[in-house]
Parts: C-alpha cells; structure tokens; sequence
C-alpha cells in the first residue's frame, strides 16, 4: 500500500446533526452535535441500551448514520466510499467486546493480517512486530493456533492486539476489559500508555463498566443519554467530577 | 359479486408483492455482484496473490472434493440414457441419431442441471453458513475494522472459484456420462464404439459450446452469488445461519431452473426462426 492511503494526523473529530437506529428501533443517536475531545482518553458512559456501543462503531466508520454530519479533520467522512474512507480507517483501530477474529486463520494470521493485507510495512517488520506483541503479553503457545482452539482470555486479547498492532492515532475499544484477567490487564494498560508516550494511540474512546481498569488512565468522559452526547470534564489531580 | 372482485383484487395484489419482492431480491443480488467486482478491481492493496488462496481453496471444496459424486452421477446418468436412446432409437430405426439425442439430453440439458445441483447442495449450503456465521461472529464487520472490503475479500473469490468449478464440473460431467456411459452399458449393447464417437462428433455442434459455457458459468455465478448474498443477510444472531442457508437452496434452484429453462427457450426459439417456422 503507499502512502497516499495513510493520512498524517486526526485532528478534529465532530457530529453534527448526527442521527442513528439500528433498523426497527427507535434512535439511539438523535439529531447529536458533538465535538470530540482530542488527545485524550475518553470514557463512554451510559446505562446499558443507551448506545455506547453503537457509538463506537459510527466512530470507527462501521455503521453508517441515517442522517447528519461525521466530520474528521472537516471532511465529512459519511459522503465517502470504502476506498475513499480508507486511510481514516487505517488510522482508526477498532476492538470488539465480543468475537471479532477470523476464526479460519491462526493468531499470529489474525494479527498480521492488516499489516500483510495493506503493506504498510514490509513483511519482515510486519513479522517482527507481531512476534515481539505476541511475546511481550506471553502468548506465544497460542500463536499459532485457531481462536476456536484458545482460552477466552487469549481470544479478547488477540482482538485488542490486532488493533495495537496497526499503531493507530485513534484508538476505539468497546468494553477491553471484559475477560481480560488482572495481570494481562495491566501489561495491557502498560502498553496503551507506551504507546501514546511514542506519539500512538492519541486519542482513545473506550466504553466500560470497569472502574478499578478506568483508574489507571487519566480520562474524560462522554455521557450518551436519550440519543444525546454530554461531555464530563474529569479533573485527573483529584480525580473529582465537575459537571 | 362485490366479493369475487375483491378476492380477484387480493389475488392481484398478492401476485404483486410477489414479484415486486423478487425483482428486490435480484436487483440487490446484482448490485452485490457489481459492487464486489468493482471492489476487487478498484481495491489496491488487494493484489491477485492475496486472493488466489481463497479462490484455489474454493476451487478444491467446490471442484475437486465433489469429483466422487458428480462421477457416480454422471456414469448412471450417462448409463441410463445411453441405454434408454438407444433401446428406443433402435425400434424406431434411428440409430445413428444417437448422438444428436445424447447430445441435447446430456450437454444441454441434464449437465448442467445436476452438476448446478450437486454445487448447491455441497457448496452453496457451506458458502452461505461460513458467511453467515462469519457474520456472527462479528468476522465481516472485524474485516471492514481492518480496511478490507468483504465484497472484494470474501465474494469475489468465492464467485470466481465457484464459477470455474462449475465449468470443469460440467465438463468432467458430460465427458463421463458420454463415454463412461457407452463402455458400462457395453454389456447390454453391441453398438461399436467408433459408430457411437463418431455419431457423438456429428451430433456436436457449435451452438453446443455456447450454451455449454453460457449455463454452466451463470448457473455458477447464480449459485455463489445468492449463497454469499445469503449469508452476508445474517444480521446478528447464529440462529439465522440455518434460515439464510435454507433460503440460499431454494432461491439457488430456482433462479438456475429459470435462467437454464431461459436458454433452452431461447434457443429453440431462435432454431425454430433460423428454420422459417416462427
């Protein structure tokens, strides 16, 4: 792939008048005007059904809003094609609550894949950096076997992995926590903050009911209630809540 | 009076729906076919190498794993008309017409309908459930998270894997029941061989051709296309894999009797103008 499919920075990221129902339902994005805080991780919150999740995705460019505006960098990215929407999405790593990895293709395949399918690197480095994730969370055992075939633990973190790998600007994750385990959890944590210090993983949007994995980060938080957005300023010395 | 208007009003709108329903259905089935060609063609980072596994292991299911029963069919196909034309032919004195019958009995109609069938029930079932349940599992939507196309990644290649399958299929088919029919019914019969080949060689014409790839290569289009379509319609749950599976059957054994019976009509039709009688 060259590099006119990658783009150099995300910079702003914004609704306006943005609407979305999954078909049948009522709205759980209504008529939305938002603009995204950037350089930071963001905490979606919102009881459950509000539509963290689906927020998430129109996020990331899998759903497609019925109506509105998604402006990244203001271009509104909803008029595009899957080719032209591309390098935002390269640039977006995206990481399922559940399922998610080719389940006909080993660990080290799923991991690889992006890199292999787009030739972002060449197939030596590509090699080099999935073995040197693989080994630094411990699941080389695993590497080359099916997800059908590996604990569940392995599997949720084979799907972060394959995200982190990409080493996207923007970084997605619904629900990371979930079945992760405590000290994989943290080497996790561990990772996502190397990550940003080497300029990667700017801006995170996560969505979790995990406090105690939400206290290792200093975040903001995003409210979505009845289709509508709320920012939550979060002051991170004190870890108080301004409203 | 009033009520037999009404019930001729609600057959009507009946009929109605019923085919507004399926030129829906065919139109959305050929925009996949469009969109997923003009994926595969305009996907840059998607070179030939990427996708050759895909369609030489499509290839191997669809193909080569198939061989056994397209063989067994084609051999008691072949048997029992070679038997059955040549039996008859003999009381009505037209012996050398055998290979003019055998011809359009075999190559033009019974290949490609069985060897369509034996594809549906092997592949069409397995490419509708494997989409189905990668859509279940999340698979599709994880593709597009990466930036590959599923319609240039997954379609494609099936189509195109399952097209040339069929092709072969149907060529291994007639070439079998043709031949392997003659020599297992060799018992029963005492025609020579060289009568029987070169009655087969006067019978092939080169209208033959054309139809032989016109049917066998829609026929496998129509059964790839409508199995990916179905199993790309799962919306979530694993519990529809089975509905969309089922559904990719019948829709598959349809549209190939329609689209085969179509050539046939068409074909007949334009002898029948060439020859003066229409």
């Amino acid at each position: 792939m060259s590099d006119q499919n990658r783009i150099s920075k995300i910079e702003t990221m914004k609704f306006e008048h943005l609407t979305f129902s999954h078909e049948g339902h009522s709205p759980l994005i209504r008529n939305a005007d938002f603009e995204f805080p950037m350089n930071e991780v963001v905490w979606v919150k919102g009881i459950e059904g509000q539509g963290k999740s689906t927020l998430l995705q129109v996020l990331a460019g899998l759903l497609v809003p019925q109506s509105g505006f998604f402006y990244i960098n203001d271009q509104n990215v909803l008029d595009m094609s899957f080719e032209e929407f591309l390098p935002y999405r390269l640039a977006i790593g995206y990481t399922f609550d559940y399922g998610g990895l080719i389940s006909n293709r080993t660990i080290f395949d799923n991991l690889i894949l992006p890199l292999a399918y787009h030739k972002l690197i060449s197939m030596k480095e590509a090699k080099e950096r999935v073995d040197s994730i693989i080994k630094k969370f411990e699941i080389e055992k695993f590497a080359h076997e099916r997800p059908a075939h590996i604990p569940g633990r392995v599997r949720k973190l084979a799907c972060l992995l394959r995200a982190l790998v990409m080493q996207p600007q923007v970084l997605v994750m619904d629900d990371p926590s979930v079945g992760l385990g405590q000290d994989t959890l943290y080497t996790f944590v561990d990772y996502i903050h190397t990550m940003r210090k080497e300029g990667y993983a700017k801006h995170i949007f996560m969505s979790t009911y995990d406090e105690k994995y939400m206290s290792l980060f200093n975040y903001q938080i995003i409210h979505i209630d009845d289709g509508q957005l709320y920012l939550q300023t979060v002051d991170n010395d004190k870890k108080v809540v301004h409203l | 009076m009033g009520s037999l208007w009404s019930a001729i009003d609600a057959r009507i709108c009946t009929l109605g729906r019923f085919v507004t329903k399926n030129i829906e259905y065919t139109l959305r089935v050929l925009l996949m076919v469009y969109l997923s060609i003009k994926a595969a063609v305009l996907d840059q980072a998607q070179g030939f190498r990427t996708i050759i596994n895909v369609i030489l292991s499509q290839i191997y299911f669809t193909g080569w794993q198939a061989l056994p029963l397209v063989s067994v069919m084609a051999l008691a196909t072949g048997s029992v008309v070679v038997l059955q034309s040549m039996a008859n032919l003999s009381l009505l004195g037209g012996t050398q017409m055998i290979g003019n019958f055998l011809i359009v009995m075999i190559v033009r109609e019974a290949g490609p309908l069985l060897v369509a069938l034996v594809v549906i029930a092997r592949s069409g079932t397995a490419v509708a459930s494997e989409i189905g349940n990668m859509r279940a599992n999340r698979e599709i939507e994880a593709l597009e998270s990466m930036g590959i196309n599923p319609l240039s990644f997954i379609v494609f290649p099936r189509v195109l894997g399952g097209v040339i399958s069929v092709v072969c299929l149907a060529f291994y088919f007639n070439i079998l029941s043709l031949i392997g029919g003659f020599f297992i019914t060799k018992f029963l019969q005492d025609m020579p061989f060289s009568f029987y080949l070169d009655s087969l060689m006067r019978g092939f014409a080169k209208e033959d051709v054309l139809i032989f790839f016109a049917k066998n290569s829609f026929s496998g289009m129509i059964i790839f296309v409508v199995s990916c379509y179905q199993g790309l319609s799962v919306k979530k749950s694993p519990h529809e894999v089975p509905q969309v599976t089922t559904q990719a059957v019948v829709n598959s054994v349809i549209y190939v009797i329609v689209f085969n019976l179509t050539v046939t009509t068409l074909f007949y039709l334009n002898q029948l103008q060439n020859l003066g009688v229409v």
